[in-house]
């Protein structure tokens, strides 16, 4: 009937405009640039709260201590902590922060500097910090001011899942909104190299997404994996440090500040035996090779040195033969070798294939088939959108029904 | 009986006319369009506001000039900014060649050996079409100059007098003097824009040789291999602005303390440093005094040379950051840079302390840069070389002749930072030439060669800042663009024209403040803090929101205007049928 034709009418306009909202116009701007690598930055992100999450800001902690004694200096070290558990009503030792049963090591000490601490850790302050877009009125000591020659390390722990990781309890941080952040910090040449390491549950997960040339990403389980704790402290009555960063921390102890490990031997050291999940990383971003790549690339501070040959003035008569002087960090050869189950699970449907077939119940497998289906789907924003426009047809019908 | 005298006339009426009227296909009168025209002015008042609910619902974005910025992109990256320069020689006391057409020969064959020393591919910030013109003076132009090698400060000298005497056209000169008395053929780069060659001259190859190579090697790329840019030698901030941070660290003051008087320091040697980088970035100076901080590599004890020494392969270390706490500026702004310069003074455990170059020597200035950071200087104070001293804690205060030497060493670290050499000699394949230094630190032909490459520089980042921007707005259509950005980018878009229009006019100074301007708007513009992507409206928030409200009612409209149509329109039909069939 021809009553019917301006709703359809109405129905493909607005599909059309859907449509060309959806397309994204993504451009990446890959300036290979030989420049030199100048300084070193750490983002340190704890981003649970509560006495229950003591693990995660001892976690945060203790690899904020092993990046100040590697070399990295406050100011170039962005600490974000929700910093409830040192004075909480629950601490049996006040001021005191602990990573170990043992207790040997307090690291909650002196030289400790937050720079965003409490409702101050959310979701907006952290891609803040990453894009370097700030009020004028935020001081220096909160700000990344990295520049094109910089290696940052994004270091993030707490509670996550699949392609979020959560915020204080109340908000999310989506992978695509990280790998947005990093996508505009890689035009703006805010980094050389970016190592993101997560440890969370299903951290892998996090960075999925990410497109930027330069990054290098390491989580501590993959999709569908917990990642698990350490040891609980009976004393303190929680526990105290996660195992993917116990780990990590054991590796570095053996380091100091001369000493050159590769990257490769620290990815290499993760045994999923005992991490209770695979350690995943992602190379297929980075340029370079990892066994040639030294920790303290990321995790020290190793500056780049010229010598001055001569004063200018005065004394410039006096010459001096010896020209120009660069001291480079060199890589030395690497640790005992451990072999890593890296699996490279990419597709994510296929463990659902096997259950369909062992389970009887017709209901369940029409639901797995679905869900199944659903989760082929490439353009969610389309099916959205999609159904969105059905629902002007279905309303004419019931309208016109009623009427 | 009333009902029956009803009936009747109900009888009587349809008796007459018992088939013709079916009230399905047929009707007498006219059909009304009171409901009709109800329902139209319904739907039309719904139309009428539609637009108002659109325009009250937009995201308000200020209009970007998304093609000014991606053509001043592509003009940018694809054409290298180059400057006009020309050259000038001036040739004193050589009586052979006086006739103009050898002048037009030597010119020529000068242009062409500078020919062959600039790259196939001109680089940004270089010169692009130079002109060669010469000069054959037969000795009237030194004649007001006592010439005497032997005489102190003879080159400044004969650089003051060639400044006072040649012409301030911008032109950069060399000036060749031919002296038979004189066997050694010297080569001195002068403070401003000339340089000189005196000696006997014998060869012309070589001649011509040499002065190609001053004015490429030396004018065009400042005295380096070539002239290409790199940006870890480019320490300005996003914004146009440099602080210099001047610290004293005294390493253990339980040995000693040292104080300096800055104040006194600053005005004699900074002011005219500061002065000279004025086109080039808004420079502001700070200072502090350290106590406790102590170095984090360590050195040994040299019997030989009886003192503590550290080597080039410490350097990297030495840098204490947990103890030196140096980044408390407060007059630096959060896309300025700040350049630390830091005088080292060990404590007595480790006094005398040098270093130590790979060829083993000691090294004369005692110091190193850091790019992007800054320089360190250890200064050993006197009360460790006479070791008889009382070592009472007593306040010292450094001496204006001490400072003197350690803000010396400073100038050449802060012209390593820019990329410069912080020594005065340029070696090329003809041999060595001097270059003078200036009091103010950067010699008037470096500071051209600093703006044209600040210059270059700042446009290419002012570009790819608005490349980077337009593309991030254009991708987010939703996002909210205030005014302000929009006026940004403006600004920004004219001072990269005014820049390019100075370029080509060669006005270096205006150059590269117009650049730095452009490249501070756009960065200003880019990093505004309004423009965070977790905050934008998305499509279906937006439906969400408003289709509740609107699509029922709406529909409901639509439908009751169809229907009232229709009804019309059968209405109508029938009225035509009752019309043509009957009368």
């Amino acid at each position: 009937m021809e009553s019917f034709n301006f709703p359809k009418a109405v129905a493909f306009l607005v599909v059309l405009i859907a449509t060309n909202l959806t397309g994204a116009i993504s451009s990446t701007v890959s300036h290979s640039t030989a420049t030199m690598h100048t300084n070193n930055w750490a983002v340190l992100v704890c981003t649970s709260r509560f006495w229950f999450n003591y693990r995660h800001m001892a976690n945060t902690l203790s690899l904020y201590r092993t990046v100040k004694r590697l070399g990295i200096p406050d100011e170039r070290i962005i600490l974000m902590l929700a910093d409830d558990m040192a004075c909480n009503a629950r601490n049996k030792y006040p001021a005191q922060v602990f990573n170990n049963e043992n207790h040997r090591l307090n690291l909650y000490g002196d030289n400790v500097e937050v720079d965003y601490r409490g409702y101050e850790v959310t979701v907006e302050n952290f891609l803040r910090v990453l894009m370097g877009r700030h009020e004028n009125a935020v001081p220096r000591s909160k700000r990344l001011l990295s520049d094109e020659g910089s290696h940052i390390l994004v270091y993030m722990t707490g509670h996550g899942g699949d392609e979020f990781l959560k915020f204080q309890d109340s908000e999310e941080l989506q992978s695509h909104d990280l790998a947005d952040a990093v996508k505009q910090m890689k035009e703006k040449r805010r980094f050389k190299e970016l190592l993101i390491m997560v440890d969370t549950c299903q951290a892998a997960t996090l960075f999925s997404q990410l497109h930027s040339p330069g990054v290098l990403a390491i989580g501590s389980s993959l999709k569908g994996e917990n990642s698990y704790s350490h040891h609980l402290d009976s004393d303190v009555g929680v526990s105290v440090v996660d195992r993917f960063t116990f780990y990590t921390l054991a590796f570095f102890e053996r380091l100091n500040m001369y000493n050159n490990a590769s990257l490769s031997s620290l990815f290499n050291s993760y045994n999923p035996n005992l991490l209770l999940s695979t350690a995943y990383y992602r190379t297929d971003l980075y340029q370079r090779r990892l066994e040639e790549v030294p920790v303290t690339n990321f995790f020290g501070s190793v500056m780049e040195t010229i010598h001055t040959d001569s004063a200018y003035g005065a004394l410039s008569g006096k010459q001096l033969k010896s020209g120009e002087i660069k001291m480079s960090s060199d890589s030395s050869g690497e640790d005992r070798q451990r072999i890593l189950e890296n699996s490279d699970v990419k597709d994510q449907g296929s463990s659902l294939n096997i259950k369909d077939q062992q389970v009887t119940c017709p209901f369940t497998r029409t639901l797995s088939t679905i869900h199944e289906r659903v989760e082929k789907v490439k353009d969610v924003d389309g099916l959205v959108n999609f159904g969105l426009v059905l629902v002007i047809p279905l309303l004419a019908v019931s309208s016109w029904l009623s009427s | 009986m009333a009902e029956i005298s009803e009936a009747q006339p109900k009888e009587s009426d349809e008796t007459p006319q018992p088939s013709n009227l079916d009230p399905e296909t047929m009707r007498k009168t006219k059909p009304g369009v009171k409901r009709l025209i109800l329902t139209l002015s319904v739907l039309f008042s719904f139309l009428i506001g539609l637009p108002f609910l659109l325009k009250s619902v937009e995201i308000y974005r200020s209009q970007l000039p998304f093609r000014d910025i991606d053509s001043l992109s592509a003009a940018i990256e694809s054409n290298p900014i180059l400057f006009p320069c020309h050259f000038h020689a001036v040739f004193v006391n050589f009586p052979a060649a006086s006739s103009s057409s050898s002048g037009n020969q030597l010119g020529f064959s000068i242009y062409s050996r500078m020919q062959k020393l600039f790259p196939k591919t001109p680089l940004c910030g270089t010169c692009s079409n130079y002109s060669v013109s010469v000069t054959l003076d037969s000795s009237g132009l030194l004649d007001g100059f006592k010439y005497d090698r032997n005489l102190d400060n003879f080159d400044e000298n004969l650089d003051e007098y060639l400044e006072s005497v040649l012409s301030k056209d911008g032109k950069y000169t060399v000036v060749v003097v031919n002296r038979e008395d004189v066997e050694e053929v010297r080569a001195v780069v002068g403070k401003f824009r000339h340089a000189w060659i005196e000696g006997r001259i014998e060869n012309a190859e070589e001649l011509v040789e040499r002065i190609a190579e001053i004015f490429v090697k030396v004018f065009v790329n400042g005295g380096k291999e070539e002239g290409s840019i790199h940006g870890e030698f480019m320490p300005v901030g996003a914004d146009g602005r440099v602080v210099l941070s001047f610290n004293l660290l005294n390493a253990d003051p339980r040995d000693w303390v040292y104080d300096w008087d800055f104040q006194s320091i600053e005005e004699i040697l900074l002011a005219p440093i500061v002065e000279a980088l004025r086109p080039l970035a808004d420079v502001g100076v700070e200072s502090q005094v350290l106590y406790h901080t102590p170095k984090s590599s360590f050195s040994y004890w040299d019997e030989k040379l009886t003192s503590h020494v550290f080597s080039t392969k410490d350097l990297p270390f030495f840098v204490n950051s947990n103890e030196w706490h140096l980044d408390t500026s407060t007059a630096a702004g959060g896309r300025s840079k700040v350049l630390q310069f830091v005088v080292y003074i060990p404590s007595s455990r480790e006094c005398p302390l040098f270093l130590q170059l790979p060829n083993g020597e000691l090294s004369l200035t005692n110091g190193f840069i850091s790019p992007m950071w800054g320089g360190v200087v250890v200064w050993n104070p006197p009360a460790c070389l006479n070791i008889s001293e009382s070592t009472h804690p007593l306040r010292h205060t450094m001496s204006l002749k001490d400072m003197k030497k350690v803000f010396e060493i400073f100038t050449g670290q802060l012209r390593q930072l820019f990329g410069l050499k912080s020594d005065s000699m340029v070696t090329s394949a003809s041999g060595m030439s001097i270059l003078l230094a200036s009091e103010r630190g950067f010699a008037k032909w470096e500071r051209d060669v600093l703006s044209r490459q600040h210059t270059c520089f700042n446009l290419l980042q002012c570009g790819t800042t608005l490349g980077s921007l337009s593309r991030l707005v254009q991708s987010l259509p939703r996002m909210i663009i205030m005014d302000e950005i929009g006026k940004q980018v403006k600004f920004s878009l004219e001072a990269a024209k005014l820049t390019l229009t100075n370029a080509s006019l060669g006005i270096y100074d205006a150059s590269a403040v117009s650049s730095r301007q452009a490249r501070s708007l756009a960065e200003d513009a880019f990093y505004h803090p309004s423009m965070m992507s977790v905050s934008y409206y998305s499509f279906e928030h937006c439906f969400a929101v408003y289709s509740p409200f609107f699509l029922p009612v709406s529909l409901h409209v639509l439908l009751a205007v169809l229907r009232e149509w229709k009804r019309y329109k059968q209405e109508q039909k029938k009225y035509l049928a009752w019309k043509n069939k009957g009368i």
